[in-house]
């Protein structure tokens, strides 16, 4: 082989080496192994048929995080690692300019969306719903945050978050929510 | 000294962590040797020409070991950086020095050409691996205090021709006015010398900052590269053109920096096959190039002063260029990744006040991560004993820490891209200069 014939042949074969490499790569997903993208919260996000009080009031927290997250313009993951504890709570507000007045309004309008779709996905007795919202409307922001952070203690303890009339409304309830 | 700009790369994060400082303002630890070595590197050779370059190599070696103990021994950033320019004052001088000396030692110009740029592609392959390992068994100061001793060692055989030119006076053809610098073959060099400075300190920082890997297990992982340049050095001297062999060095690296921008998984194993690119691709290239540009052009030691300049402003300008870049995508990378990992935890079937539990876990970590991609793994310690909960959460934990490695991976693509075009760019010179002789 000459010299020159050498010299083609070494850049050709890096040329085809290069391009092997980087199309094995792309072929194996090298272009999409990206973390996955969070979602829009003020999308309506379908609840995953519920089944029995947890999950529900799994879905209700989401439903609650998202409807917060959307009127406060950030993500839904961002706002559930704000509720963590009462200092990533600062943490966040002093990052993002909010103030307590603020944040609770947006939680309670998430709570408000919660139960909203619960009742769309047959989850909550529209009687129920309504009172279940004019109480949200009144609940300081801690009790709110402790609502999106563990639904359960609302659908479990309706009887004494709705007074005197929950003996009525308890029949309104899915059967799994039935304290 | 050759080996220096990447022999420090692997200790890069335990300075960045130990002083206290940021990914950008540790950079310059590289940046400022590297800036000072592309300044100085031509003055040093026309003054190894005046007092001679025995001299000058020794004088050079004694301020290089000097500064190599005030880097070991500094404490703080501003010092490091400080004693990192004189090293690179002595490096310089000695390095262009040593060069002027070389043809006597080995027999001819072309010899010593040939030796000294495959010293120079040998040095910046090794580097890494000999820091990485220095860093882990002992400490980052280790790897410039080590120094000192093999300056001192590089300059007892050269203070008896320093003695000799005393005695003698500098020779009349040694002042002879230098050529024209090859001006196609130090512009190429440049711009591969950023790319292979983006392959060295990017890769290192995946490693050891993305996935987690001690310093030596990343010293052992960039070893494939020295072991390629090896390869590479018993493929260049089959093939005679010089253009040929720069052309397809700059096509590797780029095709092996193309390879990383696109890793496909966090898995170690995937780095080998562009490190092997790299390594193939940088032995052949350096070095065709630096024969170029010393090819036929006398003093050496200024020629040679022109190389080294024209590799460490590359390395500058690689640095300096990816850097802001490269910064700005891992804080991205690392808050799109976190955010990722929350969607996972929010969305898994785990039992919500275990949920909250983990959340404020997950959140102390990041918080306790400074600015890196943290390691999820301990906020997940003690699993829980019921096997539902246990099976539910150890899922979770491997879904989280798949969405932080894509994360952390993926930080370094658009850096490794830029590298990749770098070295393409090389190839217009490489090309221009075929009407030229190279």
């Amino acid at each position: 082989m000459s010299a020159e014939s050498r010299g083609k042949f070494l850049v050709g074969g890096a040329i085809v080496a290069s391009l092997l490499l980087v199309a094995a790569y792309l072929a194996a997903g090298g272009a999409s192994y990206t973390p996955a993208k969070t979602q829009d919260p003020c999308k309506h996000r379908p609840w995953r048929n519920p089944q029995g009080i947890t999950e529900i009031a799994q879905q209700f927290s989401l439903s609650a995080l998202d409807g917060a997250a959307c009127q406060l313009g950030v993500s839904r993951e961002t706002l559930a690692r704000a509720l963590a504890s009462s200092a990533d709570r600062q943490r966040f507000m002093d990052r993002y300019g909010i103030n307590e007045e603020k944040l609770a309004k947006a939680i309670r309008a998430g709570l408000l969306r919660a139960i909203d779709d619960a009742e769309d996905a047959g989850a909550l007795s529209p009687l129920l719903a309504v009172p279940l919202r004019e109480s949200i409307q009144q609940i300081p922001l801690d009790q709110a945050i402790e609502l999106v952070r563990d639904a359960r203690s609302l659908l479990e303890n309706v009887q004494s978050f709705l007074g005197p009339a929950s003996g009525f409304l308890e029949q309104f309830l899915p059967e799994g929510l039935v304290p | 000294m050759l080996a220096d700009s990447s022999v420090v790369v692997l200790a890069l994060p335990q300075i960045y962590r130990e002083l206290g400082t940021s990914v950008a303002g540790v950079t310059w630890v590289l940046v400022s040797f590297n800036l000072v070595m592309a300044l100085a590197a031509v003055p040093a050779a026309h003054i190894a020409r005046r007092v001679g370059p025995g001299r000058a190599a020794a004088v050079g070696l004694a301020v290089f070991a000097g500064a190599s103990l005030a880097c070991g021994a500094s404490s703080t950033l501003a010092t490091l950086i400080a004693a990192r320019c004189v090293q690179a004052l002595g490096g310089a001088a000695a390095v262009t020095a040593v060069l002027e000396l070389l043809p006597a030692a080995v027999g001819s110009e072309r010899r010593a050409a040939v030796l000294w740029a495959g010293a120079g592609a040998t040095g910046a392959a090794l580097g890494p691996a000999i820091g990485g390992i220095l860093t882990e068994l002992v400490s980052w100061q280790s790897i410039f205090l080590l120094q000192v001793p093999v300056a001192i060692a590089a300059a007892v055989p050269i203070l008896a021709v320093a003695k000799h030119e005393a005695s003698t006076r500098v020779m009349e053809t040694e002042l002879r006015p230098s050529g024209r610098p090859h001006v196609l073959a130090n512009l190429a060099l440049a711009m591969v010398s950023a790319a292979i400075a983006a392959a060295l300190f990017l890769l290192v920082l995946l490693l050891i900052e993305g996935w987690g890997l001690t310093p030596i297990g990343a010293a052992i992982v960039v070893t494939v590269m020295p072991l390629s340049a090896l390869l590479g050095s018993r493929l260049g001297p089959r093939v005679p053109s010089a253009r040929a062999r720069a052309a397809a060095g700059a096509i590797l690296v780029s095709g092996g920096l193309g390879g990383l921008a696109l890793l496909p998984k966090a898995e170690v194993v995937l780095t080998v096959p562009p490190q092997i690119l790299i390594g193939i691709g940088l032995s052949l290239v350096l070095s065709a190039l630096t024969e170029t540009a010393l090819s036929g052009r006398a003093p050496q030691a200024i020629h040679g002063g022109w190389t080294i300049s024209a590799r460490h402003a590359g390395v500058v300008i690689g640095l300096l260029a990816l850097t802001p870049i490269f910064t700005a995508d891992i804080a991205k990378q690392r808050n799109d990744a976190i955010d990722a990992g929350t969607a996972v935890v929010l969305d898994s079937k785990v039992n919500p006040l275990l949920k909250i539990e983990l959340a404020s876990k997950i959140v102390d970590r990041m918080e306790g991560e400074r600015g890196r991609v943290p390691t999820i793994g301990p906020a997940f310690d003690p699993l829980p004993t019921d096997p539902t909960d246990r099976a539910a959460v150890v899922e979770l934990r491997s879904d989280l820490q798949d969405q932080l490695d894509r994360g952390a991976t993926h930080a370094f693509s658009p850096s490794f891209l830029l590298g990749a075009l770098l070295g393409l760019l090389a190839l217009i010179p490489i090309g221009l200069a075929r009407r030229m002789d190279l």
